[in-house]
C-alpha cells in the first residue's frame, strides 16, 4: 500500500443540508415586513431631516433607503457579536438574537441598544449635510421621510429574489407616489438597484436614477473653496466604480473645490473593496480585508481619505487600528465645510 | 444548534485562522505583487493580449455552442491518430476507465491537473493498488504534507521554503537545508528515477483541437514533458470544456492563458496527437519508439453539460484555469484557498456548485465572495462571477 494519499486531508467540511444561516433569514423578514433589514421604526431613520422642512413631493426625490442611518446599528450588531465570542460564531449568537426577536416582536431598538451616540450622530447627520448641499447647488429636494422604503439591495445581495420582486414593487409604488422625475441616491447600492437591477424586475416609474456624486459634479462650479492644505487620497467603492461607471467624476469635484488628490496603489476600475459586503457573515475577514484596505490608502502618505459610500465608510473605519491618526471622511462631510466656513 | 451551523462555524473558523496564518499572509503578498508586476510586463511586451482574448472568448462561445459536435470530432480525430478516445460521464466512470487501463500494482507519475483533483484520481489509483507520484514540484510538496492546494496553479503556494526543507529532511531522510535551489534538486534527482520505472503517466490537458485530435499542455518544469514520455502508456484526463475547433484556435487559447498566469512565454508547450511513433525500418509503422506506446484520452462530463445548459453559469465553462482573479479577490489574498475546496474562490464556487458537490456544498463560498467585482475586471474571458454568485444564491435560498 503506498504511504502517501490523500486520506484524511484537511478538505473542509462543508454544509449538507438545505437550512440557511438564521441571519440571512432575519435580515430578508426585516426588510419585507419592516421596510429596512433590522426594523427600525421609519419615525427613527427619518428623524434627520427634522428643520429642513422637505415636502414629500416634487421633481427631485432625495432617497436615503436608510443606509447611512442603518450602519451604526449594525456596527453595534458586529461588535457585539465578536465580543462574545472571538472565534466570531456568528451562527449560533444569531440564533439567539432569533430567539429575542421572536420572543419580544421584532424590536431591533432592543437588541442594538448599545450603540454610540457619536456615531449615531454623524450617521445620521451625513443625511441631513448631502441634502444641505444639494440645496445650495440650487436642487429643489422633495423627501418622503416617513414613507420611504429601503432599496432592498441586500434581499438582492444575498439572493432573496422572489422577495425582492415582490417588495420592489411597493418600493416603485411609494416611490411613483412623490411623483418624482428624478431621484437623487445617497448610496451606489441603491443607485444600482434603481437603475440597473429594478428595471429588470418590475415597472419602475420612468425617473432619471442619479447618485449624489453626479448631481454634485454637474454643478460643481458653484461649490465654495475648501481650505484643505494637504492632498486627499480617494477611495472608490466598488459599486460607484465598477457597476455605475463613476470615478473622474469625485476627481472633477476635488479639483473644483481647490483639493489636491493622490490615486492610491488600486483605484477606479481597479479599487479594492472595503470587505463590507461579508461584515454580518465573517466580520473577522470583513475586519482584515479592511485593515488592508486601509494600508493601501495611507501608503500614499496622505492622512485623510474619502469615501462615497456607506458601507465602505463604515467598513473601513472599522480597519484603522488603534493609534492610528488616518482619518476618513464622506465626501459629503468634507464638501459641507467649505458651505460651513 | 444544528450540524448545518456547525458546519459552517468550522468553515468561518478555518477561514479567520487562515486570514491569521503568517505562512499564508507572506506567500500570498509576494504571490500577487509578484503576479501584478509580472503582467503588466509581459502586456507590455505582448500587446496584442487583450485583442486576442477577445477573439479567445469568440472561439470559447462557439465552441459551448457547439461542445457535443467537438466532442464526437475530437474522438474520431484521437482514433485516427492510433489514440484510444473515451467518454466519462462522472467520476465513477472516469476512474472505472482509468483503473481498467492501468490495472493494480503499477507505477504512475501524474501532471498537475484540476480535473485530477475533482476527480481526486491519485486517490482512486492508490485505491486499486497502485503507487501515484505527483511529479509537479508543489504538488509533490502536498502529497507529501497531505494537503491539498491552496491554487490553482501555484499548489503550494502557502507553504515556505523553511517548511518545505522540514517536509524533504523527514521524507527523504537526510538533512535538507531551507535552500529552494537544493530543494528543487533533490525531487529532481528522486522524480528522474520514476519517470524511467513508471509503467503509466497521467496528464491533464489546457485545450483540445477537435479537428486534429491534438491535446495541447502548457507547462514550465519539463515534468509534464517527462510524464507523457517517458512511460510506455499515456492517459489524458481532460474536462469536455476545454475542446475547440481547430488547431489554431488551440494555440490561441494556449497563448491567452500562459500570457494571464503571467508567463511571456512558459517554458514548454506540450502538443501530443497520438502514441509515439517510428518508421524507419523498411517504412513500416512501429508505435512506441522512444514514447508512449499507448495513449488515451478521457474526455469527462461530471456536471459540466448541466452547466452547459444553463444559461446564467455556462460562461463559467470558458474559465482558461489562468488563476488571474484569484490574486485580484480580497478573500483569497488573506485567506488563499481555504476559500474553496477543490475549485476556489468565487468562479471556484461556481465551478462547485455544479461539478464538486452541487449548490449546498458551495454554500458557504457562495456567501463568502464579497461580489466586489474585480475579478472580472482581470478575467481574459471576462466571466461575470458576481452575476452567478448572486443567481446561484438566488437558487440556494428558494430552494
Ligand atoms: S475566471 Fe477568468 S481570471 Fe479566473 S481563472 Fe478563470 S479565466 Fe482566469
Amino acid at each position: 500500500m503506498p504511504k502517501y494519499f490523500l486520506k484524511g486531508c484537511d478538505y473542509p467540511n462543508m454544509a449538507t443540508k438545505k437550512t440557511l444561516p438564521p441571519v440571512l433569514e432575519i435580515l430578508r423578514d426585516n426588510i419585507v415586513e419592516h421596510g429596512n433589514p433590522l426594523a427600525l421604526k421609519s419615525k427613527e431613520l427619518s428623524s434627520w431631516a427634522k428643520g429642513l422642512d422637505l415636502p414629500e413631493k416634487g421633481q427631485i426625490l432625495y432617497y436615503t433607503g436608510g443606509e447611512y442611518q442603518l450602519l451604526p446599528y449594525i456596527d453595534s450588531l458586529v461588535k457585539t457579536l465578536t465580543y462574545v465570542d472571538p472565534a466570531s460564531n456568528i451562527f449560533s449568537w444569531l440564533m439567539e438574537a432569533r430567539k429575542i426577536v421572536n420572543k419580544t416582536g421584532i424590536n431591533a431598538e432592543k437588541i442594538y441598544a448599545s450603540i454610540l451616540a457619536k456615531d449615531k450622530e454623524r450617521y445620521f447627520s451625513i443625511n441631513y449635510q448631502a441634502a444641505t448641499i444639494l440645496q445650495k447647488l440650487g436642487y429643489d429636494l422633495c423627501y418622503d421621510g416617513k414613507n420611504e422604503l429601503y432599496s432592498g439591495a441586500l434581499l438582492y445581495e444575498l439572493g432573496f429574489w422572489k422577495e425582492l420582486k415582490e417588495y420592489a414593487g411597493k418600493v416603485a409604488k411609494s416611490i411613483e407616489k412623490t411623483e418624482a422625475k428624478t431621484i437623487v441616491c445617497l448610496s451606489p447600492h441603491a443607485a444600482e438597484m434603481f437603475k440597473i437591477i429594478y428595471p429588470k424586475l418590475v415597472d419602475f416609474p420612468k425617473v432619471e436614477v442619479k447618485t449624489f456624486i453626479e448631481m454634485v459634479w454637474e454643478k460643481r462650479d458653484l461649490l465654495p473653496q475648501i481650505n484643505y492644505n494637504q492632498p486627499v487620497v480617494i477611495h472608490d467603492s466598488c459599486r460607484m466604480a465598477r457597476e455605475l461607471g463613476i470615478t473622474q467624476e469625485i476627481r472633477d469635484i476635488l479639483t473644483s473645490v481647490g483639493v489636491t488628490y493622490i490615486e492610491p496603489i488600486r483605484n477606479k476600475e481597479w479599487t479594492t473593496c472595503c470587505g463590507g459586503p461579508s461584515k454580518m457573515l465573517f466580520p473577522e475577514i470583513s475586519k482584515i480585508v479592511a485593515e488592508r484596505r486601509i494600508n493601501e490608502l495611507s501608503d500614499t502618505g496622505s492622512k485623510k481619505a474619502l469615501i462615497s459610500c456607506p458601507y465602505c465608510l463604515s467598513a473601513l473605519q472599522s480597519g484603522i487600528v488603534k493609534d492610528n491618526d488616518f482619518v476618513l471622511d464622506d465626501i459629503v462631510e468634507f464638501l459641507y465645510r467649505g458651505f460651513k466656513n | 444548534m444544528s450540524d448545518l451551523n456547525k458546519e459552517l462555524s468550522e468553515y468561518t473558523k478555518n477561514l479567520n485562522k487562515a486570514s491569521k496564518d503568517s505562512n499564508i499572509n507572506r506567500a500570498i503578498t509576494r504571490a500577487v505583487k509578484a503576479y501584478r508586476d509580472t503582467v503588466e510586463d509581459t502586456m507590455e511586451r505582448h500587446p496584442h493580449t487583450p485583442e486576442l482574448a477577445e477573439e479567445v472568448r469568440r472561439i470559447k462561445e462557439y465552441s459551448m455552442e457547439n461542445n457535443q459536435q467537438l466532442l464526437e470530432k475530437a474522438m474520431q480525430s484521437i482514433e485516427k491518430n492510433k489514440g484510444k478516445a473515451f467518454y466519462a460521464k462522472d467520476r465513477e466512470e472516469a476512474l472505472r476507465i482509468t483503473n481498467e487501463i492501468i490495472g493494480t500494482g503499477k507505477t504512475v507519475v501524474k501532471g498537475k491537473s484540476m480535473l485530477g483533483e475533482e476527480l481526486q484520481i491519485r486517490h482512486g489509483l492508490e485505491e486499486s493498488g497502485n503507487e501515484v507520484w505527483e511529479t509537479d514540484l508543489g504538488e509533490f510538496i502536498l502529497q507529501l504534507k497531505n494537503d491539498r492546494p491552496m491554487h490553482i496553479l501555484s499548489p503550494a503556494i502557502h507553504v515556505p521554503r523553511e517548511q518545505v526543507a522540514e517536509i524533504f529532511t523527514e521524507f527523504f531522510k537526510k538533512e535538507i537545508p531551507p535552500d529552494i535551489a537544493q530543494e528543487v534538486a533533490v525531487v529532481r534527482e528522486f522524480l528522474r528515477e520514476k519517470y524511467f520505472t513508471a509503467d503509466v503517466g497521467i496528464s491533464g490537458a489546457n485545450v483540445v483541437a477537435a479537428d486534429t485530435g491534438q491535446i495541447v499542455i502548457i507547462e514550465n518544469e519539463g515534468n509534464v514533458r517527462l510524464c507523457t514520455g517517458a512511460p510506455p502508456v499515456h492517459i489524458v484526463l481532460v474536462g469536455i470544456e476545454k475542446l475547440v475547433p481547430s488547431f489554431l484556435d488551440s494555440m490561441k487559447v494556449a497563448e491567452v492563458t500562459w500570457r494571464y498566469a503571467q508567463y511571456a512565454s512558459p517554458s514548454y508547450v506540450n502538443i501530443i496527437s497520438g502514441p509515439s511513433k517510428t518508421g524507419d525500418i523498411e517504412k513500416v509503422t512501429t508505435y512506441g519508439a522512444h514514447g508512449p506506446k499507448e495513449f488515451y484520452v478521457i474526455f469527462v462530463d461530471n456536471g459540466r453539460s448541466e452547466m452547459l445548459k444553463d444559461p446564467t453559469c455556462r460562461q463559467a465553462l470558458s474559465c482558461l484555469r489562468c488563476g488571474g482573479c484569484m490574486y485580484e479577490c480580497p478573500v483569497f489574498q488573506v485567506t488563499a484557498g481555504h476559500y474553496g475546496r477543490t475549485y476556489l474562490s468565487g468562479i471556484g464556487s461556481v465551478w462547485t456548485s455544479f461539478v464538486d458537490g452541487g449548490v449546498e456544498e458551495a454554500a458557504p463560498m457562495l456567501y463568502t465572495c464579497l461580489r466586489c467585482g474585480r475579478c472580472v475586471e482581470r478575467c481574459p474571458m471576462k466571466i461575470e462571477v458576481p452575476t452567478m454568485v448572486g443567481e446561484l444564491r438566488n437558487r440556494l435560498v428558494s430552494e
